[in-house]
C-alpha cells in the first residue's frame, strides 16, 4: 500500500518547446517630433499610425489590427502589441511614415520582441553614470 | 513557402512542468546556467508588503563594480589571474556595448574569456577563433574563447604571450566593464581595481502594491498568454478593456479571478546566480507560510549584450536579444519554468 501511495505522489516532469508560437509581437517604439512642444494623446498616435499603414498598404492596411498597450505623452513612447504576421507591415509603415500634421517626425524602434515580458527587462536601459 | 512579409524571426520558448520535490529537477542547474543577469522581477500573490526575511535578502544581493575605460589585457594580467579569476566565481561583462554593432567581453566563472569581435576586429587581433554560429551570408562576427584557466594561457606560455600582444599592440581594446564576484568565494578585484577609475553599484531594489490584479488560471493558461499577462503586470499596462474599444484589445485571459492585493519586486543590475538561488528558497520558504492558493512567480533576464547565454553557449541580437525565464512557483513545492530565447541562441536548457 505505501509503495502504491509513493508512486501516485511521484511528481511528473513535462518539457515542450514551442517555437516561433507566439502569436504576437510587442513594439516599443517612440516617435520624434520636429516641435517638440506637440501634444498627442493616445488616440492621435494610433489614429496617425492608422493613416501611415492606409498610406503604404491602402485599406487593407488600414485594417490591421494591432494594440496601443500603453502610451507616455510626455516622453511619446508607446507599446504596440500586433499579431506576429503583420509586424512586418506595421514596422515598415512606422519608418515609412515622416510627417505629422505638416511637421517632420519619425518613429524610433527601441525594441521588438514576440514576449512583452522582454520589454520590461532590457538591459540597455542600464544607466550607472 | 511562407512570404517574406509575414516571415518573423525564429523565437523559443521551453515549459517546464515538475516539483522541487523531485530529486531530479533541474531548476537549481538551470539557473546558475544563466551567468549574466539583468533584472530579477518577483510577484507575490496576496501579499502586499515585503516579509522582512526577503527584504533583508533583497540588501544583501552581491554588489558589483564599474570600471572605467579597463584595457582588456589587464584581465590578463598575472596577479589578477592568480588573485580573482584562479579563485573562479568571477563575473565580467563589457558595459554599453551593444552586441550587434561592437565587440563584446565576457568574463564567465568558471575562467572563460570569451570575446565577440567584428571581423577587422577579429583580423587585427590574429588569435584563434571561430566564426560567430549565427553568421548568415557574410561572415562579419568571430568569437574567440579562452580558458584562463588552462595550463596553456599560464602567464609565460606561448598562447597567452600571443593573445597578451594581441590585445597590447595590435589591438588594445579599452571598454567601461562591469564585474562581481560571490563574497566569500576567496577572489579579490581590489589589484585591478585600484589601478583605474572604478565605481561601485549596489542593485536597484523598487517594490510596488497592486490591488485587484485580475489574475488567469496559472495552471491551465497557455503559455504565451499567461506571459503576456505576467508582462502587463510588469510593465504597468491595463488590462481592463472593453471589446469596444478603440485603444487597445488587451485582457486577462479567461477564466480569471480578481487577487485583492500582490506586491511586485524588482532588483536591477549585475546579478549573480548565487543571489537568485538564494531568492528561490526565500520565497519557497516564504510561499510555505501562507494559503495554499498562494503563488509567487520570479522572472529573471539576462543581459541583452552578453555574448555568451545559457551554459556557456554562443548569445546573439538579431531584432532582440531576449533570453529570461520565468518560474512560477505554488504552494504544493509544484512549479512552471518557461525559459524564452531569441533567434540568436541555442535552445534553453
Amino acid at each position: 500500500m505505501r509503495r502504491d501511495e509513493e508512486k501516485g505522489e511521484a511528481a511528473v516532469f513535462q518539457r515542450v518547446v514551442l517555437k516561433n508560437a507566439s502569436p504576437y509581437h510587442y513594439m516599443k517604439v517612440c516617435l520624434v517630433l520636429e516641435d517638440e512642444s506637440t501634444k498627442l494623446s493616445a488616440v492621435e498616435l494610433k489614429q496617425f499610425i492608422i493613416t501611415g499603414l492606409k498610406t503604404l498598404y491602402g485599406e487593407v492596411g488600414a485594417a490591421l489590427n494591432f494594440d496601443l498597450l500603453k502610451y507616455d505623452e510626455d516622453t511619446f513612447t508607446a507599446v504596440l502589441r500586433v499579431y506576429s504576421k503583420w509586424l512586418v507591415k506595421l514596422w515598415s509603415s512606422l519608418t515609412l511614415n515622416g510627417f505629422y500634421q505638416n511637421q517632420a517626425c519619425a518613429f524610433r524602434v527601441l525594441q521588438v520582441s514576440p514576449f512583452l515580458l522582454a520589454l520590461s527587462g532590457n538591459s540597455r536601459e542600464l544607466q550607472l553614470d | 513557402m511562407e512570404s517574406p512579409m509575414i516571415r518573423t524571426p525564429r523565437s523559443l520558448l521551453v515549459c517546464e512542468r515538475s516539483s522541487f520535490c523531485d530529486e531530479n529537477n533541474r531548476v537549481s542547474s538551470q539557473v546558475e546556467q544563466l551567468h549574466f543577469n539583468y533584472k530579477v522581477s518577483v510577484l507575490l500573490s496576496d501579499c502586499s508588503s515585503a516579509p522582512s526575511h526577503l527584504e533583508s535578502l533583497l540588501t544583501s544581493f552581491s554588489h558589483f563594480y564599474l570600471v572605467r575605460n579597463l584595457p582588456l589585457h589587464e584581465l590578463l594580467d598575472k596577479q589578477f589571474l592568480e588573485t580573482a579569476v584562479y579563485q573562479g566565481n568571477v563575473y565580467g561583462l563589457s558595459y554599453r556595448t551593444r552586441l550587434d554593432e561592437d565587440n563584446c567581453v565576457a568574463l564567465m566563472p568558471n575562467g572563460h574569456l570569451v570575446l565577440s569581435l567584428d571581423k577587422d576586429s577579429f583580423q587585427v587581433l590574429g588569435f584563434e577563433g571561430k566564426t560567430s554560429t549565427f553568421n548568415y551570408k557574410t561572415k562579419n562576427r568571430y568569437v574567440v574563447t579562452v580558458d584562463l584557466t588552462d595550463g596553456s594561457m599560464a602567464p609565460g606560455r606561448q598562447a597567452y604571450l600571443r593573445l597578451l600582444t594581441g590585445l597590447t599592440s595590435r589591438l588594445p581594446l579599452q571598454m567601461d566593464f562591469l564585474l562581481s564576484h560571490h563574497p566569500g568565494g576567496g577572489a579579490s578585484l581590489q589589484a585591478l581595481l585600484s589601478r583605474y577609475i572604478w565605481s561601485e553599484h549596489k542593485p536597484e531594489v523598487g517594490t510596488c502594491s497592486l490591488t485587484h490584479l485580475p489574475c488567469p488560471d496559472l495552471q491551465s493558461c497557455d503559455p504565451h498568454g499567461l506571459l503576456e499577462w505576467l508582462g502587463a503586470v510588469d510593465a504597468n499596462i491595463s488590462r481592463d478593456n472593453s471589446s469596444s474599444s478603440f485603444l487597445s484589445s488587451l485582457v486577462c485571459p479567461e477564466p480569471k479571478r480578481t487577487v485583492s492585493r500582490a506586491l511586485r519586486i524588482s532588483i536591477c543590475g549585475l546579478l549573480l546566480p548565487h543571489d537568485v538561488q538564494r531568492l528561490i528558497q526565500e520565497l519557497r520558504c516564504y510561499l510555505g507560510q501562507c494559503q495554499p492558493e498562494s503563488w509567487v512567480s520570479l522572472t529573471v533576464h539576462g543581459f541583452v549584450d552578453s555574448p555568451v547565454s545559457w551554459g556557456g553557449k554562443e548569445h546573439g541580437v538579431l531584432r532582440g536579444g531576449e533570453n529570461f525565464y520565468t518560474l512560477f512557483i505554488f504552494h504544493d513545492h509544484t512549479y512552471h519554468l518557461h525559459l524564452a530565447a531569441g533567434a540568436q541562441d541555442t535552445c534553453p536548457p
